[in-house]
Formats: C-alpha cells, structure tokens, sequence
C-alpha cells in the first residue's frame, strides 16, 4: 500500500535533477523494502492437511466493505508451488450465494459489498493427495472501516500525514459507535425473547396444571360410569 | 518543496509500521487447530480474547471447555488458559517472529470458537532517534490508538459473548416447548393406558365378576 504512495509521489514530482533527489529517492524505496512492511502485513496463517475443508466465518453487517486476501505460503523458496498445493476457495453468504470461487489458485483475493447481514463463510480446501500433505495457507480479511483504502485518500493531494493518521481514528470512533448501537439492537432482542420465554413457562406450567387435573377428572368420572355399567359400584 | 514529499514518504513508511495488527475470525476446532500471527516487533502487546460459541448444547449443561496455548517461535509455551468457555488474555511479546495460538478440544464435538488478536506497537526514543522527521506527538497517536483499539476489543469481547448467550436462550426456549408439549402428550396417553389397563382387568371374565 504505502509503496504505490510512494511512487505515485514520486511520479507527481516535476522535474526530477540533482543527486539529492536521487538519494532522498533511493532512501524512501530502502525504508519501504526494509523489514517494517512484510508483504502480508495484518495476516494470519492456518495449516491445511491434504483432502481437509477449513472454513473461516466473519459477522458483517449489511452494507459493509470486506476484503480478504489468501495465499499459500511456499514450501520451497523459488520453485513454483506445487499441484498438491494448490487451494479451492469458497466464499458463501449465509443465504447460501457465491461471492466468490477459485479452483487451483495459489493465491488471490476478494473484494464485495455485503447485501445480507450474517455470517459470511470463507472455505479452503487441498485436493487429496497420498502421503498427505501440509499446505499452509495465509489469510487476512478485513470489514468494515479496516477494509477502507487508505492509499486513495492520501493520494488526493498532499494529505498531512497527522490529518490521515487522525481520519483513522475518527473512523475507528465511529465504527465503535456504530458497534455500540449493534450491541444495544442485539441486547434489546434479547431480552424480548427472555421476556416471552418467561411469560409463555408460565402460561404452559399453568396449562399442564389444567391438563393433569382436567385428564384425572376424566379418569375417575370414566371409572365411575364404567363401574356402574357393569353394576360393580 | 520535493524534499518535504520525500520526507512524507520516508514518514508514511514510518507511519505504516505501527501495524494495526488485528484478527478476528471464528473457526471450528475439532481437536487441535493452530493460528500462526508474526510479531514484527519485540516488546510488542499482544491482547485478544476467545469465546466458545455452543451450537448444540445437547445433555451436558457445561462444557469442559477449551484450552488455548500460546507458543513463543522459540517452542516456550507463553500464555495458557485452561477449561474456559473464553476468556481475554494480553501478554508482552519478548521475541519477534512467528507466534502460534493453538485451541484444544477436549472433548470430540466440534465447536466454534471465535477470537480477536491485536499486536500493538508503540513507537518509542529508539524510534525516535532513527528518523528526526518523526514527531513525538505520533508517538501519542499510537497510544491513542491502542486505546481505542482496547475498546473495540472488548467490543468484540462483549459481542461474541452475545452471540452465545443468544444460542443458550434459544436453547432453553426450545427445550421449554418441546419438553412441555411431550409432557402434556404423555400424561394423557398414561392416563389412557391406565383407564384401559382397569377396564380390561375388570371386563376380563377369568378375573373378578363381570
């Protein structure tokens, strides 16, 4: 991310003269490759046995931003991945819709707005293979205000470093603001339902009171008949 | 004028190293499932929380709950809680590198667990010193956005609880009518068994009088 800013700086610089830029130039491309900025930053990694589905699931809300990324880490470093390495990717909404479906990829990424609000299900899955084999795969997914592309806001012209740094957190705030109210929602049906659930035990307990006594009644007043029909009683 | 947008670029990387390093997702764990997450720096602190959300809670009320490890790249176990049904952790990362966070389940259903991990790095003088563009007052916007990320972790702490106690209430709702309802059906089909039971003993002609 900071690497397309950085060179999208660059490139909006007029005339490029002088050793002194050349150096400030290679020093900003050294910082970026140095090891502060690994390739997948924010990820996490999970391990995948040949034949075996592992699937990821993520609460989003509808009308959020996601993105995901995935990717196999190389088991031999400047050999191309495998076929037995290969990943099948699956990303369902909970209505059961594709958002999103690779075969046989290495690697890849997703990008969709949520229609439905729910739990959203990233499955992976190896082909089998015999001996099995351990495929590890690298995964980030982020929703929300995570998932916001900081780098187009700060390639809008020359945005003061601390007033991007302080647009994020503004946007932190809000979506803990907006999370607060979710919480409430959930909280305030909650309740409802134990409040029902209370009400309907105690109409039910009141009812199978009614029941037993109403089918005793009828037992003894059946008896009753029965006996005095066979000239018992 | 191109030196101050070489230095927001040497300060943008700069800015971009304190990684908002956050992680939340909800696997299934059958027996053991590992996460791996890279601490870039040492010193880093890493908190999080997990919570066990029970689908089908069947005869057991209570669950032995799930055991989580966490390994330092060096093999020491750094942090463990055991027989929880999700607690929050934070400890101090003493090595860099790549850190693993396992969840054991003891028991052979399989179960959903949802966790929440944030690195958090604040710059501090050693930063500092490496580049004069860096102002101290980011080191105060780290800080500030650690707290609100300490607030949005428990947020997601509270939520996922939520979500638990959402399937427990249903449970109990569920159970309530369908154990009331076959209640009631087997008290008037005992009922009727017995009534028939004393009919048959007394229309019987080997016993009693007809």
């Amino acid at each position: 991310m900071s690497l397309e800013t950085c060179r999208a700086q660059d490139v909006t610089e007029q005339s490029i003269s002088g050793e002194r830029e050349m150096t400030i130039q290679s020093l900003c491309w050294l910082k970026l490759t140095s090891s502060e900025l690994p390739r997948f930053g924010e990820s996490m990694r999970f391990d995948l046995n040949s034949g075996q589905t592992k699937c990821i699931s993520e609460d989003i809300k509808s009308n959020a931003m996601t993105v995901g990324k995935y990717s196999v880490v190389n088991p031999n470093e400047g050999y191309p991945v495998p076929d037995t390495h290969k990943l099948t990717v699956k990303v369902t909404s909970p209505y059961g819709n594709f958002y999103h479906h690779t075969d046989h990829a290495e690697s890849g990424n997703y990008a969709f707005t949520a229609a439905e609000a729910g739990d959203y299900n990233a499955c992976f899955w190896v082909p089998i293979h015999n001996p099995p084999v351990n495929v590890t795969v690298e995964f980030d997914w982020k929703t929300g205000f995570a998932a916001k592309d900081w780098s187009k806001v700060a390639k809008k012209g020359q945005v003061e470093m601390m007033e991007l740094e302080l647009k994020k957190l503004a946007d932190a705030v809000s979506s803990i603001h907006d999370e607060m109210f979710y919480l409430r929602e959930r909280e305030d049906e909650m309740q409802k339902l134990n409040i029902e659930t209370n009400s309907r035990m105690a109409s039910l307990g009141v009812l199978s009171l009614v029941v037993c006594l109403s089918v005793a009644a009828l037992q003894l007043w059946h008896l009753k008949t029965f006996f005095e029909r066979k000239k018992l009683l | 004028m191109r030196l101050r947008s070489a230095e927001i670029c040497l300060i943008l990387a700069f800015i971009l190293s304190f990684i908002r390093h956050v992680c939340t997702v909800s696997i299934n764990v059958n027996e053991v499932e590992c996460v791996y997450e890279e601490i870039l720096h040492e010193g880093d602190a890493v908190s999080g929380s997990f919570v066990v959300l029970d689908h089908e809670i069947f005869w057991t009320s209570d669950h032995p709950g799930i055991e989580m490890t966490v390994t330092s790249p060096a093999g020491q176990v750094v942090y463990s809680l055991k027989g929880t049904s999700g607690d929050k952790f934070k400890f101090k990362a003493t090595y860099s590198g790549m850190y693993q966070f396992c969840f054991r389940n003891p028991i052979s259903t399989p179960e959903v667990v949802s966790f929440h991990i944030h690195v958090g790095h604040i710059p501090d003088e050693h930063d500092l010193a490496k580049d004069e563009h860096l102002d101290p007052i980011y080191i105060k916007i780290a800080e500030l956005r650690e707290a609100l990320e300490s607030v949005t972790a428990d947020q997601k702490y509270l939520k996922a609880r939520n979500v638990r106690h959402r399937y427990t209430n249903l449970s109990i709702r569920k159970r309530v009518i369908f154990y009331t309802i076959s209640e009631y059906f087997l008290l008037v089909g005992a009922s009727t068994l017995q009534v028939m039971y004393i009919r048959r003993l007394f229309s019987d002609p080997a016993n009693g009088r007809v």
